[in-house]
């Protein structure tokens, strides 16, 4: 048998099962009908279009775009220093804040909005998109931790001492050595963090309210009604940009080296 | 590494102590409500949540499926891997790319995409009856075979990414050296690569099964009510009847699965050595 | 005084709960090199540490120049450090890394250039002043980092293993250009090897370390011929070390009578000091390679291996054969331990 081609096969076979469904989602988007089909009714832009025009779409992407954006800052701020004291310093009860910090992503998404609007939003009246906020925050930090953690692992910790040798503070080290060395890891952190944030769902089925729902919930909650293809459009161009970001990242940073 | 202790917990604790408080406290007290009947610590509602068969149904269902997934994401990732492991530089950066990329589309977009493949009218469909395989469109939607499909598709790139890089780690030349000791295809797999690369799949299986038990858009979207998961599950129990007893158990419920999942994983790829 | 220039007293040293270094006296002289030998694991790089402040002592003292700088924080001991990765910023120019502690002091622009030029004048990498360290070769990232510590006027230069990233030929320059620097600076330096061939060639005294304690400590002609301890011999290349009773080499539960007297314990011959074809033993040769100048016999006595060496043109003896060789008394070294 032809080991060559048996081992292209296997991979073309992957990727169309893979990423085939998102170029019939794009399709799909572009029908001319009022209803989604493959192959598309006639061709036309105005689902694409469309989509603008809705005025819910715009206001929950704007939300979960806020919330991936400061939501993923939050934790760097908070992860970046963590990730700093587990890989430099020798850290008392390290495995338990290890562990702690890295719970989040085993807890599933809809306990944990369901335990912040039962526990943090009524009884202490937290704003839902403050509510919101923590979660994604504490769902990026362990993606925050471990990016930034593998990034200072191949940073040889002696360049920080040579700094100290040479006059630094240990703040001034981490600021003028370790932080421009790593910033591609930080960057790579953030985009993996905005992405995880801006897709996530099940954290706001529960903690959604009046004004405040998050565009996928939206977009779930669009389908139930009619079955036009708007949402394909919409989820076609949130594709685009994803892979946008991703693209320019990977060209800039070598991106997949943090997944 | 610095000696300083307390510098170094002052950096670790803020990150710490947010999650703890702001996540794991709450998180934590919903769990105990599993444990609580009208305010008071009882295991009956354990006992009520055990004994409806419904329940049974649909925690065996999100077990199978869990296992299902795994199983054929690490059979399709282990041979996917070996064919990416042994492309040349630049093509394989570009098939490992085009792999990730999917992670990075939102589950929403990915699941919807099944309804248009695997609907009554969807592509499949048509091709059966175009075909006249069937007088009549199957039912795939709304089945486990498409929650299935859907977990599969959402999944299976965290288990390639995971033993892509267990098998880029390989010692060089040790499949050649295996060959040429007298090694069968099936003995270099069994006695060289997967004792080699356990530690990929263990971190690929626990990503994949988490995903699959935690993953809420596919079956909601795939399967409707009629295949319920636990996710799905609880989000009508908790929507429809208000029963924080039954989500504080199956919130349990699904994290000891998360757990146990990576425990197990981890003790069959050590019972190897 | 110039005798203590560097004073380690009653130096205590431990990672955690591991003492690494129990116990160690230890003057080093102005403007001395001084090699820290021994094995990994002997504490010669946790000294080097502590010396720099990298980590702080269990107990005892640390004095530069008279002064007590125990618990004076790593970067204001004033002292230089040439890492074994040499640790170069690699975000930053050949010129910015060597400028990096000038900049800290808040120097003049003008200054600093001044002094940087000067320094990667002497240096030899003027021409690079504008290259990343990862643009660069091995012994110019040498170059660069010796430069960077320099430039401080450090009142020590602390080396971990200098050498021992480069291939041989650049061993050489490097071992050159440092007793150059030594030799036009007066600084006073401390290296950390674990190859005896560079602590011989690099410096004015030798401290042996096994364990966390000195083993001996001597000029590099004291060590090299007149070890005092069975360890000290072997890490110098005496290959065959025996012990004496009675007047009899004892080993393998046999003994054979010794052809001159002494009062040693052991005694220690270097391959090249044992003759072959003539004396009273005999052993059977278990080996024989070529080794350019030098032929290498391994020989099976009575009393245990013996490691030999002839000129090359010697001898053109086959394995198995039988062979009379003597362990005389010119070459012999008489140990204490």
């Amino acid at each position: 048998m032809n080991i060559k081609f048996a081992s292209r096969l296997i991979i073309s076979l992957t990727l169309t099962f893979l990423i085939g469904p998102f170029l019939i989602i794009i399709l799909a988007g572009l029908s001319a009908g009022d209803f989604m089909t493959f192959p598309p009714d006639g061709m036309s832009l105005k689902w694409y279009i469309k989509v603008f025009t809705v005025e819910s779409f715009r206001e929950s992407f704007w939300l979960s775009m806020l919330l991936a954006v400061f939501g993923t800052i939050c934790a760097l701020i908070l992860g970046i220093p963590a990730a700093y004291a587990i890989s430099r310093y020798d850290l008392p009860y390290s495995e338990t804040i290890k562990t702690i910090v890295a719970a989040p992503i085993i807890v599933p998404g809809i306990i944990v909005g369901l335990a912040l609007l039962r526990y943090l939003v009524v009884p202490l009246n937290f704003t839902v998109t403050l509510a919101l906020f923590m979660a994604h925050t504490a769902l990026v930090l362990p993606y925050a931790v471990r990016v930034v953690s593998s990034s200072l692992n191949n940073l040889r910790g002696d360049m920080e001492e040579a700094a100290v040798l040479l006059g630094c503070g240990r703040v001034g080290a981490f600021m003028r050595i370790v932080l421009p060395n790593i910033r591609s890891g930080v960057l790579a952190a953030f985009i993996l963090g905005f992405v995880t944030s801006f897709n996530q769902v099940p954290v706001s089925l529960f903690l959604s309210g009046p004004g405040v729902r998050t565009l996928p919930i939206d977009m779930l909650g669009y389908m139930e009604i009619t079955y036009d293809p708007s949402v394909a459009a919409l989820s076609a161009l949130l594709a685009f940009l994803s892979v946008a970001i991703v693209f320019v990242a990977e060209k800039f940073l070598g991106f997949s080296r943090y997944v | 590494m610095f000696q300083n202790r307390k510098e170094g917990l002052a950096l670790a604790l803020p990150a710490a102590i947010f999650t703890a408080l702001l996540f794991l406290l709450p998180v934590g007290m919903l769990l105990s409500e599993g444990f609580k009947v009208d305010g008071l610590w009882s295991m009956q509602g354990y006992i009520d949540f055990a004994t409806k068969p419904l329940n049974q149904t649909v925690f065996l269902r999100t077990l199978k499926l869990g296992f299902l997934v795994v199983l054929v994401s690490a059979i399709i990732g282990y041979a996917c891997a070996f064919c990416i492991v042994n492309l040349e530089g630049r093509h394989r950066g570009r098939v490992f790319g085009l792999i990730v990329l999917p992670l990075m589309i939102s589950p929403v977009a990915r699941t919807y995409a099944w309804i248009v493949i695997l609907g009554r009218t969807g592509i499949v469909n048509d091709t059966i009856t175009g075909l006249g395989l069937s007088e009549t469109p199957i039912r795939i939607l709304f089945t486990e075979t498409a929650v299935f499909i859907g977990l599969l598709q959402l999944f299976l790139p965290l288990m390639i990414i995971s033993l892509v890089s267990a098998m880029e780690n390989l010692p060089n030349d040790v499949i050649p050296a295996a060959r040429v000791l007298g090694a069968s295809w099936f003995k270099v797999f069994t006695k060289i690569i997967l004792p080699l690369t356990k530690d990929g799949l263990v971190i690929g299986g626990t990503l994949v099964f988490t995903g699959s038990l935690t993953a809420y858009i596919t079956p909601a979207i795939l399967g409707g009510s009629k295949v319920l998961m636990l996710e799905t599950l609880l989000y009508q129990r908790v929507n429809v009847a208000n029963d924080f007893v039954s989500a504080g158990i199956i919130a349990t419920i699904l994290i000891i699965m998360s757990f146990g999942a990576n425990v197990l994983l981890k003790r069959i790829a050590t019972a190897r050595d | 005084m110039s005798d203590n220039f560097v004073s380690l007293q009653k130096l205590s040293l431990a990672y955690g709960q591991t003492l690494v270094v129990p116990h160690l006296d230890l003057d080093i002289r102005k403007g001395e090199l001084i090699a820290l030998l021994g094995p990994s694991g002997c504490g010669k790089t946790t000294t080097m540490r502590a010396i720099a402040g990298l980590m702080a002592p269990q107990s005892g003292h640390i004095l530069i120049d008279a002064q007590d700088v125990t618990r004076i924080p790593a970067n204001k001991r004033g002292i230089g450090l040439v890492f074994q990765s040499y640790a170069l910023f690699p975000h930053l120019s050949a010129f910015e890394n060597v400028a990096f502690g000038l900049r800290l002091k808040k120097l003049t622009n003008s200054d600093i250039t001044k002094r940087v030029d000067r320094w990667l004048e002497t240096v030899g990498l003027a021409h690079l002043a504008k290259r990343k360290p990862d643009d660069m070769s091995g012994g110019q990232q040498q170059r660069l980092a010796l430069a960077r510590s320099l430039v401080l006027e450090p009142k020590v230069l602390l080396l971990d293993e200098p050498l021992s990233n480069l291939d041989a030929r650049l061993r050489l320059d490097m071992r050159l250009e440092l007793q150059r620097v030594q030799l036009e600076t007066g600084i006073t330096m401390v290296f950390v090897t674990h190859d005896q061939a560079e602590a011989l060639a690099l410096a004015n005294r030798i401290v042996l370390m096994k364990d966390g304690k000195i083993e001996q400590l001597g000029a590099p002609d004291e060590l090299y011929n007149a070890p005092q301890t069975r360890f000290a011999a072997d890490f110098l290349g005496f290959q065959n070390i025996f012990e004496v009773e009675d007047q009899t080499i004892v080993g393998k539960g046999n003994a054979l009578p010794l052809s001159f007297q002494t009062k040693a314990r052991y005694l220690a011959w270097r391959p090249g000091a044992v003759t072959l074809e003539k004396g009273k033993y005999e052993g059977k040769i278990k080996s024989v390679s070529f080794a350019g100048e030098q032929r290498e016999f391994v020989i099976e006595a009575p009393i245990g291996q013996i490691k030999a060496t002839t000129p090359a043109a010697n001898l053109p003896r086959q394995i198995g054969e039988i062979i009379r060789f003597d362990l005389p008394s010119e070459g012999v070294c008489e140990l204490r331990e």
